[in-house]
């Protein structure tokens, strides 16, 4: 907690600087430090996701004043966290949580003490802006799902201790559903996918789609806390601390309130009461899951992909370009619009999706989502390696067959299947490949839920945004490289048994 | 040679061809004809447009009054023509066996064992296709083309890969073979013993046309 003393000390001391200095404006004085700074050098600052709209804000009104130019990359503190431990080319860090800081603070990231508390913020309970109202933690049982940020999300972790707190917790905790951050979530209730979430006041001020329905008390949860530090490495160190300056300075603390912030009383932040421990993802489950969802989208693309791969090597017809460009899409799109696309079909509010919930299908957070989401991601190398083996058989085998009697569709299963067989093969070992390694339209249409949608991918992206659990990290990596690389040595060998299957002379 | 009056086979079409338009032109009663010609004038294709493979041709083919080919494209699809049809890329099914490529159309098991002893393969039985020499897989080929009891053979160079005594021998079992079951035959070739000892009438085809000699 010394850290947390000096910093108050930090802020007062310039407070009383100015108000000793210069009447006009007050505890800040930009033009001095930032003068010292190279002046061409922008600032790059790790933030909170949640802070989002109004760093950019603080960073505009400082360099009216003089200041740097400021470059954002804003995540899940838990991320940020640990890619500034990896690759510490930032200037400055932007903490939900105190937790997180003392995590840099231990490894030299930040230096000790000089975090300062720059914003608080409320956790709320939000609905769906049409949704009927509710006012106490208790009604939270009768929903089905309920959103959180990830676990080891500042979000997530908050907002489990309140549901601790308020003891609903061992009630709803297999209802929850996870987004990486509070946005996700968020996003969920505006969608109506998840018809109640626990997000941050100001993000939920931002998104028209939900409504507040209460806020936890905040005797229920550890203090939401803003923490900023400068990184030990930066290399404009005058630069960064003049601007965590400015953002506790009189000027700064007014855009912070009027981005729906609370601010920082000194005197409210002493014991600080640790959150819920991180827990590890199960790697068995995780393996178990992967192997089993890559297989369902690797069979039930099985039919589909032999019958486009057919289509499209050997039919021409109206709109085989654009069809070839629907299936091929997947592999160029990035995984999270393919996710988002079919969510916003099969998601729980819509009308394909709502028909499959009706039927016990549900499709959003169950590993039929994730079974799905992986065979939309493998389809197009499934169907270009299988149109590659339709192509590699001389059509005249099929006109032979034909004018020995064999009308098309028999013709098709005694000539060109047997003839691809080994290029089909190969093409299911590649869609279980990638299906294996599907990450992003995964963690969009099915969410990360333990058991059920949490992959080997989703669990190692889990345990990256968590201090601890590196030792875990190592065993799925290495079950994913394991199972990848056979996958696609088997993939290797049945290419070559296709080219020899199609020798029907020697040296040929 | 018996000659059927009933038996007439008609062309009248065209088709583009990498250079040119080819147009065909052939009434024949004649029930064993040549195309003879310069490699590349198109012969194949001839055979292919009968065979009912290829798309391309526009115009007239008739077969004994039957319109198998109309101005839009093949009429009666190939598998219900009953062709034997050997194409000179000669492609036996690389996953069969001899004996399952000689099947292939359902004959027989004892037609099978019959007709590999007419063409000397009967020991080459249970070989797949990449084990055979290039004489073999001509013979094989044929033998699958006469197992599918067709009404019309049509043969593209169907010894070119055999020697000397074996080809005579083999063009006259096959002659021999067409005569007694009354089977008509087109014979693409441009080796003048073959079509002396099979065909009684010869069609030349260069610079798109084809003449009766």
């Amino acid at each position: 907690m010394t850290g947390w003393v000096l910093a108050c000390g930090l802020v007062l001391l310039l407070r009383a600087d100015a108000a000793a200095g210069e009447p006009v404006r007050i505890g800040f004085e930009p033009t001095v430090s930032s003068a010292k700074a190279a002046p061409d050098s922008s600032l790059l600052v790790l933030a909170a996701s949640s802070l989002a709209e109004v760093l950019p804000r603080l960073a505009d009104a400082w360099r009216r004043g003089g200041g740097a130019e400021v470059r954002f990359s804003f995540d899940a503190t838990s991320r940020l966290a640990v890619q500034a431990l990896q690759s510490p080319s930032a200037d400055a860090f932007f903490a939900a949580d105190r937790e997180w800081m003392d995590w840099l603070e231990q490894r030299a990231v930040v230096r000790e003490g000089i975090a300062v508390a720059m914003a608080a913020n409320e956790l709320v309970v939000v609905v769906p802006a049409d949704a009927s109202p509710l006012a106490t933690p208790a009604e939270l049982t009768r929903f089905p799902r309920i959103a959180l940020a990830g676990e080891n999300v500042p979000a997530g972790r908050y907002a489990r201790a309140a549901l601790e707190a308020t003891g609903v917790w061992a009630e709803v905790a297999d209802r929850v559903v996870r987004g990486g951050s509070v946005r996700g979530a968020l996003e969920w209730v505006a969608r109506g996918e998840v018809p109640v979430g626990i997000v941050y006041r100001t993000d939920a001020a931002a998104e028209p789609g939900v409504r507040v329905a209460f806020a936890f008390e905040a005797t229920n949860h550890p203090r939401v806390l803003y923490w900023s530090a400068p990184l030990s490495a930066s290399r404009a160190p005058e630069s960064t601390d003049s601007f965590l300056r400015f953002v506790v300075s009189e000027q700064g603390r007014d855009i912070v309130a009027a981005s729906g912030f609370a601010l920082v009383e000194p005197s409210a932040v002493q014991a600080l009461p640790s959150v819920a421990v991180v827990q590890a993802p199960a790697v068995a489950s995780a393996i178990r899951l992967s192997l089993m969802v890559a297989l369902l989208a690797t069979i039930a693309g099985l039919v589909p992909a032999v019958g486009l791969g057919w289509l499209l090597a050997r039919r021409e017809f109206r709109g085989k370009a654009l069809l070839s460009t629907l299936v091929m899409a997947p592999l160029v799109m990035p995984p999270v619009v393919t996710g988002f696309l079919l969510l916003s079909v099969l998601g729980g509010g819509t009308p394909l999706g709502s028909r499959l919930a009706s039927l016990g299908l549900p499709v959003p957070f169950t590993i039929l989502g994730a079974a799905i989401a992986a065979f939309v991601v493998g389809l197009p190398l499934y169907v270009i390696t299988i149109r590659g083996a339709f192509e590699a058989v001389d059509p005249m085998y099929e006109e032979l067959s034909w004018t020995l009697g064999a009308p098309p569709r028999r013709t098709f299963f005694r000539v060109s299947l047997p003839l691809a067989l080994p290029g089909i093969a190969a093409g299911a070992m590649l869609a279980f490949a990638r299906a294996l390694g599907e990450f992003g339209a995964t963690v969009v249409l099915a969410g990360n839920v333990e058991g059920s949608t949490r992959t080997i991918a989703l669990a190692v992206y889990t345990l990256l945004e968590s201090p601890s659990g590196r030792s875990t990290i190592w065993v799925l990596v290495g079950a994913s490289v394991g199972i990848s690389l056979l996958a696609l040595l088997g993939f290797e060998a049945l290419s070559r048994r296709q080219k020899l299957h199609l020798e029907d002379r020697h040296g040929h | 040679m018996a000659t059927d009056s009933s038996y007439r086979l008609g062309l009248d079409f065209e088709i583009p061809l990498a250079s040119k338009t080819m147009r065909v032109k052939l009434d024949t009663e004649s029930r064993a004809i040549a195309i003879v010609g310069p490699s590349g004038a198109g012969k194949s294709t001839i055979l292919r447009v009968l065979a009912g493979v290829e798309r391309r041709a526009r115009g007239l083919v008739t077969f004994c009054g039957q319109r198998w080919q109309g101005d839009d494209g093949p009429i009666v699809p190939p598998w219900l023509r009953r062709v034997g049809w050997v194409p000179q890329e000669v492609l036996l099914f690389p996953h069969l066996t001899v004996r399952d490529n000689l099947g292939y159309a359902g004959p027989s098991a004892a037609a099978v064992e019959e007709t590999a002893r007419l063409l000397q393969i009967t020991e080459l039985l249970e070989r797949r296709p990449r084990r055979l020499s290039g004489g073999e897989r001509q013979r094989v080929a044929l033998g699958r083309a006469l197992l599918a009891e067709p009404k019309l053979l049509l043969l593209d160079e169907p010894f070119s890969a055999l020697d000397r005594p074996l080809r005579a021998e083999l063009a006259r079992v096959v002659g021999e073979w067409c005569a007694e079951r009354g089977v008509p035959l087109v014979l693409v070739s441009h080796d003048e013993a073959d079509a002396e000892v099979l065909a009684e009438q010869r069609w030349h085809l260069s610079d798109g046309k084809l003449v009766r000699e």
